[in-house]
């Protein structure tokens, strides 16, 4: 959860805005050969009017797009969509194996450490600009022993 | 009459363990069943050390995976399960286990780049590929899928719609059983474990 102290740092210095919150922001690390990434989150509306991601913008990537997964019948999809709706006084995760922002032609690796720059256009002609810590993503190990 | 009812209540007995056990001893996820000897089997692929055939990997447990590079999230979650599991291997355990991650993406994954993307993970996994024909026979032999998908609305252009489970092969080369991609990596080591 190193990403998490990161994240808090962020959204503390975001305190204006305190109507949208945007925690445990992380980028994924890139692995050699791919040119692509994918950004996670979880937001909070805390307004009570509906609103919506409706597009992303970084520096690090030539095209920033929505995306969501899906598993129908143990086959994974995954399709553009065009906007994440934050419904009033909810939170919405974006997730390894669901929701997430997607970067395309990535200009440069993302090596856990680095930083990239993000700006989250919301449906109410707002924006929030965002420093995500790109991190290594490792799957919950649970508490199980062994 | 009264034989009748216990009939009735015995007809609905049984019904009702039956749901029971499916609702609670029934997988969360269905995976493909593999208990005929029909899925499985030898194939060689291409990697960057040339072809290699399953059967070049005998002795060792073997983790098959099929994905491809530029898929963001499923794929490298697979392959960090994977890394997770054989690090909590000792040293001596770890030369005895393999992945192989196979691409249905021979368009845009050439071997050295997949050499470079599975050694990210693990020295353990190795990529392979190779023609269509040749990937589709594999893919049938482990009844997996996958599927090219125009993406006309997205600068990705085509995403691959695919099945996403890990196969366990044991080291007589035989297929022991077949994951969830996103099993706990405590639980895929156990697996291993159990055939070493």
């Amino acid at each position: 959860m190193k990403y998490l102290a990161t994240a808090l740092l962020i959204s503390a210095s975001l305190a204006q805005a305190a109507d949208m919150s945007f925690d445990e922001v992380r980028v994924r690390a890139v692995p050699p050969g791919a040119n692509i990434s994918a950004v996670f989150m979880n937001v909070k509306n805390n307004t009570s009017t509906d609103l919506a991601i409706i597009s992303v913008d970084s520096s690090v990537a030539d095209s920033v797009e929505l995306h969501n997964n899906s598993t129908e019948d143990g086959k994974m999809k995954m399709r553009r969509i065009d906007q994440i709706k934050l419904n009033a006084n909810s939170e919405i995760k974006l997730k390894p194996g669901g929701l997430h922002i997607m970067l395309i032609g990535l200009k440069r690796p993302l090596v856990e450490g680095d930083k990239i720059d993000l700006r989250v256009n919301l449906s109410d002609a707002t924006s929030q600009s965002l420093e995500v810590p790109v991190v290594t993503i490792r799957p919950t190990m649970n508490k199980m022993t062994h | 009459m009264r034989k009748t009812t216990t009939y009735v209540l015995l007809g609905m007995a049984l019904l009702v363990g039956a749901w029971a056990s499916f609702e609670l001893l029934g997988p969360k996820t269905p995976i493909p069943r593999y208990a005929s000897a029909s899925i499985g089997g030898d194939f060689q692929l291409s990697s960057v050390d040339g072809e290699r055939k399953l059967s070049d990997f005998k002795g060792e447990v073997v983790l098959i995976y099929f994905g491809f590079i530029s898929c963001p999230d499923v794929c490298p979650t697979s392959l960090a399960v994977m890394r997770q599991a054989i690090d909590q291997l000792s040293e001596e355990q770890r030369e005895k286990v393999r992945g192989l991650f196979i691409s249905v993406d021979p368009e845009r994954d050439t071997v050295d780049e997949l050499n470079a993307y599975t050694q990210y993970f693990s020295d353990r996994i190795i990529g392979v590929t190779g023609s269509t024909e040749e990937i589709d026979s594999v893919v049938k032999q482990y009844g997996a899928y996958y599927k090219f998908v125009q993406l006309d609305d997205s600068a990705l252009g085509y995403t691959v719609d695919h099945s996403a489970r890990i196969y366990l092969i044991d080291p007589e080369g035989q297929l022991a059983d077949i994951l969830a991609h996103d099993v706990n990596p405590n639980e895929l080591h156990s697996k291993i474990m159990a055939y070493l």
